[in-house]
């Protein structure tokens, strides 16, 4: 039973964090019919599922708010913001009811019983219309069943029925089936006996009836094959839909199915379609247009997705590295052997692991807007408990991140969001006065650049007062009285533990000391932040990540016995250039393709002796929105790289961001340009700045 | 009178989930832990479905299935079997040896109800 | 009860920096490697010499002369690389440490096993965990965890540096 309850509980997360994301969803759009069936099939399947498997509690709790989006969703009760509150309520409550499902926590039980009766009291008022739901005009309030049928699509099927011969003897009564069929909406069947023998050659074991049948439905073809899912091995179905409309009440087409026939022949689907395309032809764009929407709403469902235990995935990946590995060596192999054959296949195997390594990572990596629903939640309550009107934005939530990183920015940004809530944005009055909209602005920004994933955070809030900085800097003893500091540098400052300029330490983000610790948790995963901020504008935090899967396409290159990998989305171009120019330089600039580059002569920043040649390569990469050089001995070529870490001992290392094993067992150093060249720099401006002062 | 159905399992959670099922919808409840021991129900006695697993000791659902089709008595009587998605070829196996339907684990009420709802009244 | 503990008996890894003989309890030594190739990685500490391949995965070196204050070890045919199993703050973390030979394995009982003097020894009590005698040899019980866990650049107690700077960059 433990697994099928582990089972439940999967499902049952899944369910309610589904539910949570309609919620919210429905709040800005409380018409929409689609998320209404959603909230209730959640509040169904809690409920079965929770009865099924000991969550008793669970399944009382959802049956009443079950009921009452079953209300909803046949238009007999409306949304109003009461029941949208006790329901995103509720949402917490199950998520807490799943851990503790006997209620032993004393907060859960009060819980329980103040939100059913809530939600007891929505039933017993039905409460109608709030001002806020109430968007449309119903011109025509009385609902006739003309109307309604119009809203539901019935379509005709033709079913023929044939069951083997042999059919009894597993057990299966045919009449069932027709009966199942009859319980699916107006039902129309036609025995043909015209197979049974003479009284006296009947084996009573066999069965000699088929049937034709006509069903007038508004459920799908589906529910029509899943009458059959036993038998359809056994015997002839054919399924055919007639029309999009409930040909049963159609006095020409009943005509037609009692017309006699000669022969006991049957009915037949050709006469039938013929009889229905006449009909339709009168009809023909009205049911287009239907037909239309139909369609899109289709396709929208059809994508479908299922779940993957995270271990499955982590092994997927693991073998897939290997791979990448040993199809390494293999076309270095087939390389050095000269068979043509081998190296054709080598390269075969590279393109099929270059394209598995592809999708591999497409489904580890897991767009931004997952996250999303968090956020929103976030800013839904805090902002109702602050008394702030704030209106959240995200833009670009379909960036996708490796899932780790995705798990480890979870609470920096949370609590990001938290600051911008709680220190940022201004109640309503005073940004009234300020001459600022009533509602204040959150925008999240998730976007690519390069190598690098960006995902700003910005409000239209206060701002982060840097004179407030400065006198809680000095009072902290952390600059002196004449320090002259940046504005940059001051709000920099920020970054600094036991740093907080709050006039109150609110229970939502405790000290804003967070700060160092978010930085801390971003550079665990190898990203950075920034903070720009102006006084009563607003703030606005950018984090940088690098896309730092564990393959990636790298240019593979030569300092004297080294080989170090360049990853290929930083590079731009790659030149021949002069060992003289490359050396005899003293702004460290290079002319290529006739545009000034700066440059970085890799021996020189390594320490290594230098190269005694003509000609030397240069690797140009982005950097930032400029091109800069990383001048090599030469470039081998191409080079898919399987990351592996330095470990902790190079924890500091600011140029190397891992490392790869070649196809002879020896290790490339895989450089970090962005990093690299940062530091380069600052060596260069440190180096400036101590000639200077000679 | 209440239908009687057979429920046949080595797990004791599924037979208490089906039981408990079963009951609820009003039918009577015999209850085997494998093939072996619910054939001392196929005594003569009426029963209307057969509901069993297929992996069970002693004598697993398949050879259950056939000694139960090889019974004048209950040559036709409806048998369902729980099986698992990624049991094709079980399933094959327990439709050849004479099997009316199954039901796919794990189950909710709702569809235990729906298959059992396609073989008996 | 106190007798038993006493006679505990465990096994050691004995090996030589320079003139002198350490010795690691073999629990912290997953593998003896011969000298392979190094691959040099830049702008690290002194006593990093750089990473190697070790049955695919990728492994740092550290120069345990350099840690010991010693000049930088010299390759001969001698030159092993200890594979080592360090807990650094609680995690475990496998690195390969550089010796210039190395002898064998010894079984010494707890009661042969004396704490570090305070004085007459160049090297940091803390780093060892004692001294043993082995047939008229002393030997110095390393504590592996502490000496490849620190950031810090020297096992040897202040005033036996000898005014060099570690360069680090």
């Amino acid at each position: 039973m433990d697994n099928f309850r582990k089972k439940f509980i999967e499902e049952a997360t899944e369910h309610i964090n589904e539910l949570e994301k309609a919620l919210l969803e429905l709040e800005r759009d409380p018409e929409n019919k689609e998320l209404v069936e959603k909230v209730f099939r959640v509040m169904h399947s809690l409920k079965g599922g929770g009865a099924m498997f000991g969550f008793d509690k669970i399944s009382e709790f959802t049956h009443h708010l079950e009921t009452i989006y079953d209300l909803v969703r046949n238009g007999q009760m409306y949304i109003s913001k009461d029941l949208l509150d006790v329901t995103l309520a509720s949402v917490d409550h199950l998520s807490n009811l799943l851990n503790d499902e006997k209620i032993n926590d004393q907060l859960t039980l009060e819980k329980h019983s103040e939100l059913t009766k809530r939600i007891e009291n929505i039933i017993s008022q039905k409460q109608t219309i709030s001002s806020d739901s109430l968007k449309k005009n119903h011109e025509n309030n009385s609902i006739t069943s003309t109307q309604s049928s119009k809203d539901e699509k019935i379509s005709t099927f033709y079913i023929l029925f044939q069951p083997n011969e042999h059919i009894f003897n597993n057990g299966t009564n045919p009449l069932y089936l027709v009966d199942e069929l009859y319980g699916l909406g107006t039902c129309k069947a036609i025995p043909h006996l015209h197979k049974v023998p003479d009284y006296y050659d009947i084996e009573p074991t066999k069965c000699y009836t088929y049937w034709e049948i006509f069903l007038s439905t508004k459920n799908d073809i589906n529910s029509i094959t899943d009458v059959f899912i036993f038998v359809e091995d056994e015997c002839n179905i054919d399924i055919h839909k007639l029309s999009d409309t409930n040909l049963l009440k159609n006095k020409q087409f009943l005509k037609l199915l009692e017309e006699p026939r000669t022969g006991n022949k049957d009915i037949g689907i050709n006469d039938l379609q013929a009889f229905v395309s006449k009909l339709s032809s009168a009809q023909s764009i009205k049911e287009k247009k239907t037909e239309e929407k139909v369609i899109i709403a289709s396709k929208e469902n059809s994508i479908s997705s299922i779940r993957v235990s995270s271990d499955k995935l982590d092994t997927l990946m693991n073998l897939v590295s290997e791979l990448v590995t040993t199809q390494a060596r293999l076309s270095l192999y087939a390389e050095q052997g000269g068979n043509p054959e081998l190296i054709a296949i080598a390269e075969n195997v590279q393109k099929l692991s270059r394209q598995l390594r592809d999708i591999a990572f497409s489904i580890v990596l897991i767009p931004i807007e997952n996250l999303l629903t968090r956020f929103q939640r976030l800013v839904r309550d805090l902002s109702q408990e602050l008394k702030k009107e704030v209106s959240f934005i995200a833009e670009g939530t379909d960036t996708e991140l490796d899932k780790t990183i995705i798990e480890n920015l979870t609470d920096p940004l949370l609590h990001i969001l938290r600051n911008s809530l709680d220190h940022g944005i201004e109640d309503p009055a005073t940004r009234l006065k300020l001459g600022k909209p009533r509602q204040g602005t959150i925008l999240l920004k998730a976007f690519y650049s390069w190598a690098n994933v960006h995902i700003q955070i910005s409000d239209d809030g206060a701002g982060i007062d840097p004179e407030r900085i400065r006198q809680k800097a000095l009072s902290k003893g952390i600059i002196s009285v004449d320090s002259t500091l940046s504005h940059k540098e001051l709000i920099d400052l920020v970054f600094l533990s036991g740093f907080s300029t709050a006039q109150n330490v609110t229970d939502v983000s405790g000290r804003g000391v967070g700060m160092d610790v978010v930085r801390r948790k971003i550079a665990d995963i190898r990203g950075e932040v920034e903070i720009d901020s102006k006084i009563n504008i607003g703030t606005t935090i950018t984090i940088k990540l690098p896309l730092t899967l564990s393959i990636i396409d790298g240019l593979l290159v030569k300092i004297l016995d080294t080989f170090y990998v360049i990853p290929l989305t930083a590079v731009d171009k790659i030149y021949a250039a002069d060992h003289n120019k490359l050396t005899k330089t003293f702004n460290n600039l290079i002319i290529l393709d006739g545009e000034q580059i700066p440059f970085f002569y890799l021996r020189n920043e390594f320490g290594l002796e230098e190269n005694k040649v003509k000609s030397e390569q240069v690797v140009v990469v982005h950097y930032e929105d400029k091109r800069i050089g990383l001048a090599v001995d030469n470039v081998v070529g191409e080079y898919q790289a399987v990351l592996k870490p330095l470990g902790k001992y190079y924890k500091n290392q600011e140029i190397i961001s891992g490392a790869t094993i070649l196809g002879d067992g020896t290790i490339a150093l895989v450089i970090d340009s962005n990093k690299a060249i940062k530091y380069f720099s600052n060596q260069f401006i440190q180096n400036q700045m101590m000639e200077d002062k000679k | 009178m209440a239908k009687t159905i057979l429920i046949v399992d080595d797990s004791e959670s599924i037979r208490e989930v089906v039981t408990f099922t079963l009951e609820n919808e009003g039918y009577k409840v015999l209850v085997g832990i494998d093939g072996k021991d619910a054939l001392r129900f196929l005594d003569g006695t009426e029963i209307d479905l057969i509901i069993t697993d297929l992996h069970m000791p002693v004598m697993d659902g398949i050879t259950l299935i056939k000694e139960v089709r090889g019974m004048e008595k209950y040559q036709r009587i409806p048998i369902l079997f729980l099986t698992t998605e990624s049991q094709a070829a079980k399933k094959m196996e327990a439709k050849e040896a004479g099997a009316t339907g199954w039901i796919i684990k794990p189950f909710v009420p709702a569809k235990l109800i729906a298959a059992i709802n396609k073989v008996i009244r | 009860m106190i007798e038993n503990k006493k006679h505990a008996i465990n096994s050691y890894l004995t090996f030589k920096l320079g003139d002198e003989f350490f010795a690691a309890n073999v629990s912290k030594v997953l593998n003896i490697l011969e000298m392979t190739k190094v691959t040099k990685v830049p702008k690290a500490p002194n006593y990093m010499k750089g990473v190697i391949n070790l049955r695919g995965s990728v492994l740092p070196l550290v120069d345990t002369r350099i840690k010991f204050d010693m000049t930088e070890t010299e390759y001969t045919t001698n030159t092993c690389i200890l594979v080592l199993d360090i807990n650094m703050n609680g995690e475990p973390v496998h690195l390969g440490a550089l010796v210039d030979s190395v002898q064998e394995v010894l079984e010494i009982d707890d009661v042969n096993i004396q704490p570090p003097p305070n004085i007459g020894t160049r090297y940091r009590s803390e780093f060892i965990e004692g001294i043993a005698k082995v047939e008229d040899e002393f030997i110095m019980i390393l504590n592996m965890d502490l000496i490849f866990s620190t950031d810090e650049l020297s096992v040897l107690k202040e005033s036996f540096k000898e005014g060099q700077e570690e360069v680090v960059k």
